[in-house]
């Protein structure tokens, strides 16, 4: 028996050559634009979740300062949101801090007074002013003069408060909405899709 | 046979496989890893937030019972707390399999110097574990120079920040590194439950309202200005707005009106519509209930005499007394005519406990604050009723609830003659007939005026009487 072993000494024509580089080119063609694909829409998905989660925050963070507000007011674009807190806690230059600075950073006893509504709660003789606005494709909280950017993204987060104020309640409705990136045309339902409904009631002014 | 193989072709296929493992690799972990920092945020880390409020907030309520209990069931209040001082400590109370804890604590911080009602302060917290691992951190990716979650959502990873920063109380005082079991959100609430005084309106009722006629009217005055005059209508008064909170409000649909209204009117499901008749706020949708009222349990021992009203009685009290230990009678009748002198020129308080009905007359001297608590039912003619100060506060009636909730106790006071005093009976029907001008206030079950009544609520009944209940008059959270 004569075990074959011949090299295949042959090389490709023409045409076989031309042919493997195009079926190469073809796949790597579609390899190349499958990633290309794969990332953007990995990046978009990513960006997408990212912006929601900036979502919630802003609705939070809103939420937290209108249940423990005394007021809110929002202006005519319903974009820029000012809230009335209690002074809860004692800061530098208070009264308070300024007989006795140990007591800077504790949370101070209400007293109560009367007023033409009716006994009021009082922490302190001020409050505290916290605003919400836009600036550039940040959301800010302005928070008696301190500026902290709560949320920021270039898919222009926009937020939309509105005070709704009945006989003895008062709550707000705040909605955001934002525009992926992944688009097809900048058609209103792809932000409108987007958008996060929340309802919160100032719990110093309710009913009973 | 051909057995040749080729060698080189074996190894790139390898080459090729564990390049293509290599990539889908990394691919897929870069996927798992942004998939397991969004779902900590959000399935975990606000979700967990959320809960802590929640569960802070349920242990303001367990706290508020409690408080509430102080004036509907003074015996029980504060039962298994335990007290240090003037505060109260309930249990921690576990919800949802662990996962969620709250604990409160109730001060007695402020006493009302014209009444004596408590307010008070809760405070409770909330905790929620944080499900994962101890290095999970927080996403706070956004462009520079902003903040993130960590910020917003305190997160105790390993230790108790709070504790670590504020001490225990938040007082600075205690400072210590306490390690947490795992993972932890606490948010923590302070309220202020503040006692709601009975004569908050001109006329409250649970079920229905009907009156005055055409004729009459409700409004206001403030006594604290000077004697009660017409100024509803004219702007320019200066006591205009004081004229104006003779509101009515209605715990049911069932809201018929005949004259005027100056003040607000609501009710729980009714159709009022405005008209020129009501002027003031109208709500539809102000749901409330009026709880039973039950004899106080705090005021002193009984004076020996008198035992009954029959025939001429005059009580002349030796101490003036206060709002808190007033001058206390039990009458087993009240058929006569009771009248009640100051001790001395002092304000004197007087407290009287009917145990039947009252079918006499009654007169108070100025400067005498006279409440009467009755079991039975009011059977008068408004003329019965003097009130020589003309303050309505200084003449007040309470009707204790009947302990089976069917039964009706009855006010009904007949013409002639005007008075000036108050009525908290939510267990009774309070009927009017005639015409009479009365100052004060009305809380009741129905009321039914079918004359043309005109009715003078005085604002400065708002801050008088004894706490009937607790209202949530602030919240505030602690973000620290």
């Amino acid at each position: 028996m004569k075990l074959s072993n011949r090299r295949n000494t042959h090389g490709f024509t023409l045409a076989e050559l031309a042919l493997a580089i195009g079926i190469g080119s073809l796949v790597l063609g579609a390899i190349l634009s499958s990633s290309i694909a794969l990332l953007k829409a990995l990046n978009a998905v990513d960006n997408y979740f990212g912006t929601q989660m900036q979502q919630i925050r802003i609705i939070d963070y809103l939420n937290r300062d209108v249940k423990r507000g005394l007021s809110v007011i929002t202006s005519a674009d319903l974009q820029s949101v000012t809230i009335t807190i209690p002074n809860y806690i004692i800061q530098a230059g208070d009264p308070e801090a300024i007989a006795n600075p140990s007591l800077v950073g504790t949370s101070r006893t209400p007293t109560i007074s009367n007023t033409p509504s009716g006994p009021q709660v009082n922490y302190g003789s001020s409050t505290t002013t916290v605003v919400y606005s836009i600036s550039g494709s940040s959301i800010l909280r302005t928070e008696n003069g301190a500026v902290t950017t709560i949320a920021s993204s270039t898919d222009q987060l926009v937020p939309q408060t509105t005070d709704v104020e009945l006989s003895n309640t008062e709550y707000t409705n705040t909605s955001i909405s934002f525009l992926p990136i992944f688009t097809s045309g900048n058609l209103p339902a792809e932000r409108t899709g987007t958008t996060l409904f929340s309802t919160a009631y100032l719990r110093n002014k309710r009913r009973g | 046979m051909k057995t040749g193989q080729s060698e080189h072709e074996t190894g790139n296929v390898l080459i090729c496989a564990l390049c293509t493992i290599l990539v889908v690799s990394i691919i897929g972990s870069a996927v798992l890893l942004n998939c397991t920092t969004r779902y900590n945020v959000v399935a975990n880390q606000v979700q967990s937030w959320k809960a802590a409020l929640t569960a802070a907030e349920a242990g303001g309520d367990i706290a508020y019972s409690e408080v509430r209990k102080t004036v509907f069931d003074p015996t029980h209040a504060f039962s298994g707390w335990s007290v240090l001082g003037a505060v109260h400590t309930g249990s921690v109370v576990s919800l949802v399999n662990n996962a969620l804890s709250t604990s409160s604590t109730v001060d007695n911080f402020y006493n009302d110097p014209t009444t004596g009602n408590a307010w008070y302060r809760i405070r409770s917290k909330g905790t929620a574990t944080v499900p994962g691992l101890r290095r999970t951190g927080m996403d706070d990716r956004m462009l520079t120079g902003a903040r993130g979650d960590s910020l917003l959502r305190k997160i105790d990873f390993q230790y108790d920040h709070f504790v670590a920063t504020y001490g225990l109380n938040g007082d600075n005082i205690g400072l210590a590194l306490v390690p947490v079991s795992g993972p932890q959100i606490t948010r923590r609430i302070e309220l202020i439950a503040a006692p709601i005084t009975p004569f908050e309106a001109a006329v409250k009722c649970s079920t229905a309202f009907y009156g005055p006629g055409s004729a009459g009217w409700t409004d206001s005055y403030n006594s604290k200005n000077g004697p009660y005059y017409f100024a509803a209508n004219n702007p320019a008064d200066p006591h205009y707005n004081d004229a104006r909170s003779g509101s009515v409000e209605v715990g049911g649909p069932n809201f018929t009106l005949g004259g005027t209204i100056y003040g607000n009117v609501s009710t729980n499901g009714g159709n009022v519509t405005p008209s020129s008749n009501i002027q003031g706020v109208i709500d539809n949708n102000v749901p409330f209930t009026i709880p039973p009222y039950v004899m106080p349990t705090n005021l002193p021992l009984p004076q020996p005499l008198p035992v009954a009203v029959i025939g001429d009685v005059t009580v002349n009290p030796l101490v003036a007394g206060s709002p808190t230990t007033p001058n206390f009678y039990l009458l087993s009748s009240f058929t006569g005519h009771l009248k009640i002198n100051q001790a001395g020129s002092a304000q004197t308080y007087v407290a009287i406990h009917v145990t039947s009905d009252i079918i006499g007359s009654i007169d108070i001297a100025p400067g005498v604050h006279a409440q009467i608590f009755f079991d039975g039912n009011i059977s008068l003619k408004a003329g019965d009723i003097t009130n020589e100060s003309g303050l309505a506060g200084n003449l007040q009636f309470y009707g204790i609830s009947p302990l089976d909730p069917s039964v009706t106790q009855s006010i009904s006071i007949d013409p002639p003659g005007n008075f000036a005093a108050t009525f908290y009976a939510p267990s009774a029907d309070y009927h009017m007939n005639g015409n009479p001008d009365v100052t004060g206030a009305v809380v009741c079950k129905t009321f039914y005026g079918n004359g043309n009544t005109t009715w003078h609520y005085d604002r400065a009944l708002a801050t008088l009487g004894d706490a009937v209940d607790y209202r949530i008059a602030s919240y505030v959270e602690d973000t620290r």
